[in-house]
């Protein structure tokens, strides 16, 4: 039949469709579930915020404090020789995430904090719980969770009827028998129904806003403003992809209440399932080492060399053995420069290329985890989306790899600052005690100024540029926007089949 | 105005109707009466271009309606047995709202009282929910939305069963009123009296087939329900 065309002027279809829409609209506003439903998202979601919020507000406090003091007491270690400076080291803390208050991502499984030590390169940690605040209690409560989850239901809630009651009430044949194209129909029960959504989320948003400005917590980072307009995109399409979703589902439903069933299945399936079934297959896909096999291999590494290659105890001895040779000395006290440290950084750095692919191994099977989750998107588009929410939040494992990756580059410049200071002090050492003999292994005796840890600069790091970020999630918004197009085609064919009841 | 030729329509082997003709012209008020089953709502249903026919053509305005549904539907206004409105809405608010569905965007607060003083609704009503209206109102307000929907033809199935006799008096008193200012109506009833007394004809329908066709004027009450009861045996 041709109920679906007949364009008639555009300004007569808009008006017809905002007509539809402030029916509906008024008719789900004066309906009992509304203010209910509007009542408890309303206080989920402004406390997700507030307490997001303080999070971020108490994160950053401790982040700067931290570094502040772990720097302080690392550049003021007293005299002391160069590469035991190095053994005290010092800690790299993370960058909160521009909007992590609104999504902390895996700031609670990922560490925050790396010590930097000489020989060692460690694991990120979190800060144990007794130093969390009563906040942390809350756990994963925050904002995007809430809409994640929440936003879909209420979507449901508020939409499973549009069309499922109209014919059970049997308004339908009256509707339809008024010669209101199929499509106006459509546009108009989705835009009512997302304007009644809209009416819940946005004066909680605002809400929020406010509370998080009236607490002085100021969001930055590179192109916040950018990072905001893509995450309002990201979370509208997907609750556009449920609306369209859940008015198919009621336009092909027997009754509402088979609508409603459908719709809340879907929905457990999605939010609930999936994540967890995703998180399942991409281990399989891509298998990751627990942590006691992580340190177990690496350590063996260091013993035994890199993937059957020569154990770096041997490497070493060939490196000295070249060394003895270019210099036509026996022993290495005899070589013009201080073995003893030249040799640690030898072993530094063979360790660099076991640590480097151990933790590159980690990392990208992490990544390629994420992104198998990503691509069990096509099933369950909040997978895309929560990855799209972590990354511009800047608390996911770009963020992550890059933080971990620039406190590596860090600790790696200090130990190797050290180590070629006291192989300058030995050289000049040797030179002035040349009458006394070497100072040989006893490197202890080489004690150098305090100044010599001001030659280390303080840890900084940029964090993933917004770039980044979006050549990392791009696929993400592509699975989304036809996860959009394929539920407004979906609704468009069932709407479009919708025949009132006939005896 | 409406046009049924040949008008045929089958659910599988069951045949609802079976080769209907008919004609109702503008100014006319043609009663289908028949037992439930004989084809009466699925002639209506035809029209509305709520179900596909099997074959032949159901003619609104010259228009064929299976390949132009949406446009027959601006010359339509159906009041079925119990007009169903949005219950959670004022009278007012169903009116509006379907008035602007039918393409008529402009009317004022005025015009929508003055169809409902038309339709006898009292004024104390418009603005209360439908879902506290009685059948009777929910019908004066299905009649005031075909009013305002301005429809060459209205399709009427069983509209005043359940009414009581002043309703349906003050409603076939209405019927009148639109006939006379030229619509075509085409209402299917059970309520012989009535037909006789407000349509120009009156056809039977019988297992989907149309058995009888006569002039109001032509028969009396009596005739009318001798004739009905002959052919339902």
């Amino acid at each position: 039949m041709s109920d679906t065309t007949m364009a008639g002027a555009p300004v007569r279809r808009a008006s017809m469709i905002r007509t539809i829409a402030s029916k509906e609209l008024k008719e789900i506003v004066r309906d009992g579930r509304f203010a209910w439903t509007a009542a408890i998202m309303a206080i989920l979601l402004i406390a997700a915020l507030v307490t997001g919020a303080e999070r971020y507000a108490g994160y950053r406090l401790t982040q700067e404090a931290s570094q502040a003091a772990s720097n302080s007491q690392f550049y003021s270690q007293g005299d002391k020789n160069p590469h035991s400076g190095a053994h005290y080291g010092n800690y790299a803390f993370k960058a909160a995430g521009p909007l992590s208050l609104f999504d902390s991502g895996i700031e609670a499984y990922a560490g925050s904090f790396v010590f930097m030590e000489a020989h060692k390169q460690n694991l990120a940690l979190s800060p144990p719980a007794g130093d969390l605040s009563a906040i942390a209690r809350f756990g994963d409560l925050n904002g995007a969770m809430i809409l994640q989850v929440l936003m879909p239901l209420l979507i449901i809630f508020l939409g499973f009827s549009t069309f499922a009651g109209e014919r059970e009430r049997g308004t339908l044949r009256q509707l339809l028998s008024m010669g209101v194209s199929k499509s106006d129909l459509l546009w108009g029960k989705a835009l009512g129904v997302g304007a009644a959504v809209a009416l819940v989320i946005v004066p909680c948003i605002v809400a929020g806003a406010v509370v998080i400005a009236f607490l002085k917590v100021t969001p930055s980072g590179d192109a916040f403003g950018a990072r905001l307009a893509l995450m309002s995109l990201a979370y509208i399409g997907y609750g556009l992809i449920f609306l369209f979703l859940t008015l198919a589902v009621s336009a092909l439903a027997s009754s509402p209440r088979t609508a409603l069933i459908g719709m809340v299945g879907f929905w457990a399936f999605c939010v609930f399932l999936m994540p967890k079934a995703a998180g399942e297959i991409s281990k399989v896909v891509h298998p990751s080492p627990s942590l006691g096999e992580f340190q177990t291999d690496m350590q063996m590494s260091r013993v035994k060399g890199l993937g059957g290659g020569p154990p770096p105890r041997a490497r070493l001895e060939i490196y000295k053995q070249q060394l003895l040779k270019k210099y036509g000395v026996k022993t290495t006290a005899e070589l013009p420069i201080y073995w003893v440290s030249t040799s640690m950084q030898k072993m530094e750095e063979m360790d660099h290329e076991i640590y480097s692919y151990y933790y590159n191994s980690l990392n990208d099977a992490y990544t390629a985890q994420r992104r198998v989750q990503d691509n069990l998107g096509v099933l369950a588009p909040v997978l895309p989306l929560s990855s799209i929410s972590m990354g511009l939040s800047g608390a996911d494992l770009l963020h992550q790899n890059t933080f971990t990756a620039a406190a590596e580059k860090q600790r790696r410049l200090m130990v190797e600052t050290m180590n070629g200071y006291l192989s300058k002090m030995a050289v000049d050492f040797n030179a002035n005690q040349a009458l006394t003999g070497n100072v040989s292994m006893e490197t202890n005796v080489l004690v150098a100024s305090e100044a010599v840890f001001k030659l280390v600069p303080p840890f900084r790091y940029e964090p993933p540029s917004l770039a980044a970020v979006m050549h990392e999630y791009g696929k993400g918004f592509a699975i989304l926007a036809a996860w959009l197009v394929g539920s407004i085609a979906l609704a468009f064919f069932t709407v479009g089949r919708l025949r009132p009841q006939t005896r | 105005m409406l046009e049924a030729i040949n008008l045929r329509k089958a659910y599988g082997g069951y045949e609802a109707l079976k080769g209907l003709n008919l004609k109702v012209a503008a100014g006319e008020i043609y009663c289908l009466l028949g037992a439930n089953g004989a084809g009466k709502t699925t002639t209506i249903n035809l029209f509305l271009n709520f179900i596909d026919p099997t074959s032949g053509s159901a003619k609104v305005n010259d228009i064929e309606v299976s390949e132009n549904g949406l446009e027959t539907k601006k010359h339509l206004a159906y009041i079925p047995e119990t007009v169903m409105l949005y219950g959670g809405l004022t009278g007012l608010e169903n009116l509006d709202y379907f008035a602007k569905l039918g393409g008529h965007g402009s009317y004022s607060r005025v015009d929508y009282m003055r169809f409902f003083s038309r339709v006898g609704l009292q004024e104390a009503a418009i603005n209360k929910r439908v879902a506290t209206y009685s059948k009777g109102m929910r019908q004066k307000v299905g009649v005031a939305i075909a009013l305002a929907k301005q429809a060459k033809a209205l399709l009427l199935d069983e509209p005043t069963s359940g009414l009581d006799p002043k309703a349906s008096n003050e409603f076939s008193a209405l019927l009148k009123q639109l006939q006379g200012e030229g619509a075509a109506i085409l209402m299917a009833t059970h309520d012989l009296f009535r037909a006789k007394e407000t349509g120009t004809r009156i056809g039977i329908m019988r297992e989907g087939r149309l058995v009888r066709e006569m002039s109001t004027d032509e028969v009396s009450h009596a005739d009318v329900e001798r004739i009905y009861l002959e052919h339902m045996h």
